[in-house]
């Protein structure tokens, strides 16, 4: 079975793909800047670590090497995302800028570079965020990760029949970030939440094996919201 | 009242400039107490065309979304409104002027032209 790239491999997101899809008998392309992905690509069978940083200009170079040196891929998982939260009257020019290279040009240099490489048949699974539709103190993140859902349409039109393109778009999840929120801040967001929780990254990981899977093989151009019904709560 | 018009022809290099571009004028214009109107192509907005320029166009509606939700005790006006070409000048002119009287419709995309019907809302 042909690999599947996942970016931000090292986050806990990325994490729970990449094991997800190693379970599922799939190689993996493990990309982060962090090179705690040596270590996961050493625990999962047939994975390729690839330490880059997406921000860079040769990043995609080097993601195309490893996913070579894995024997091609089929999947492309566009998982790797920053933050640098502020209210908008002081939110920096410069984090603004960061926010949108690393959440939005990246990921879409990977598609438009990697996409002659896939496999025919092959997917494009771009995560974006429930904070699309809009989020306080976020401007720059929810800027870039409204583009992404919109670059998803146009990547499905202009890849389609060959390649399909979708969209995660997780709400609220466990991650070592919200573990370490105060716990009225957690509260608070949770209480927003109408499944009353945080997601493991697992359950997005799953939503990401199901559209990467021939269950999945007439949809494209569309972002699943992975948000325990946020997106349709007050 | 800002009437900030999207540009044409962003590819996904310009993005980074782009938006960022866009979030400093609109910012300025809130912050000086002005009404902002964005103006876009539903075209772009119905996900059709280059990936930078969608890319560019909804990354402006999450920006209208985000200010919009953040300027909310500041009193802060920001809409955005998308035509296909067949619209009339004059009409979308009417528009303009409408959204750009501050009033409940801050955050929100008025799409003008019937394009969109039928398609997976934005």
């Amino acid at each position: 079975m042909t690999a599947a790239i996942v970016t931000g491999a090292a986050g806990a997101i990325g994490t729970a793909i990449a094991r997800g899809f190693a379970a599922g008998g799939r190689a993996v392309v493990c990309v982060d800047r962090d090179d705690r992905v040596v270590r996961l690509a050493d625990e999962l069978p047939h994975a390729v670590p690839c330490v880059t940083d997406l921000a860079d200009a040769d990043a995609p170079d080097a993601v195309a090497e490893a996913a070579a040196r894995a024997g091609g891929a089929a999947v492309l998982v566009n998982n790797a995302g920053i933050t640098r939260d502020g209210r908008a009257p002081k939110l920096d020019a410069d984090d603004f800028r960061l926010v949108v290279r690393v959440n939005l040009v990246a990921p879409l240099r990977l598609a438009e570079e990697l996409a002659p490489q896939l496999a025919d048949g092959g997917t494009i699974i771009n995560i974006a965020s429930r904070a699309a539709l809009g989020n306080f103190g976020q401007a720059n993140y929810v800027a870039a990760k409204a583009g992404l859902v919109g670059a998803t349409r146009a990547l499905a039109l202009s890849l389609a029949p060959r390649l399909r393109v979708n969209a995660v778009a997780p709400g609220l999840v466990e991650t070592p970030m919200t573990q370490a929120m105060p716990p009225d801040v957690y509260g608070k967001l949770v209480a927003r939440v109408p499944a009353g929780r945080a997601a493991e990254p697992a359950e997005v990981a799953d939503v990401v094996r199901y559209l990467a899977s021939d269950a999945a093989s007439y949809v494209t151009g569309q972002t699943l919201f992975v948000c325990g019904g946020r997106s349709v709560a007050g | 009242m800002l009437l900030f018009d999207a540009t044409d022809g962003i590819g996904v290099d310009g993005l980074e400039d782009a938006l960022t571009r866009a979030f400093e004028v609109i910012r300025r214009a809130l912050d000086n107490g002005e009404a902002v109107v964005v103006s876009l192509d539903d075209r772009h907005v119905q996900g059709l065309g280059t990936t930078g320029q969608v890319a560019y166009v909804h990354g402006l509606v999450g920006l209208v979304r985000a200010l919009a939700i953040e300027g909310h005790k500041p009193g802060w006006h920001v809409v955005a409104l998308s035509s296909t070409p067949d619209v009339e000048p004059s009409e979308r002119l009417r528009w303009f002027e409408h959204l750009g009287r501050p009033g409940p419709a801050s955050g929100g995309l008025v799409r003008l032209g019937g394009e969109h019907l039928g398609r997976v809302p934005v």
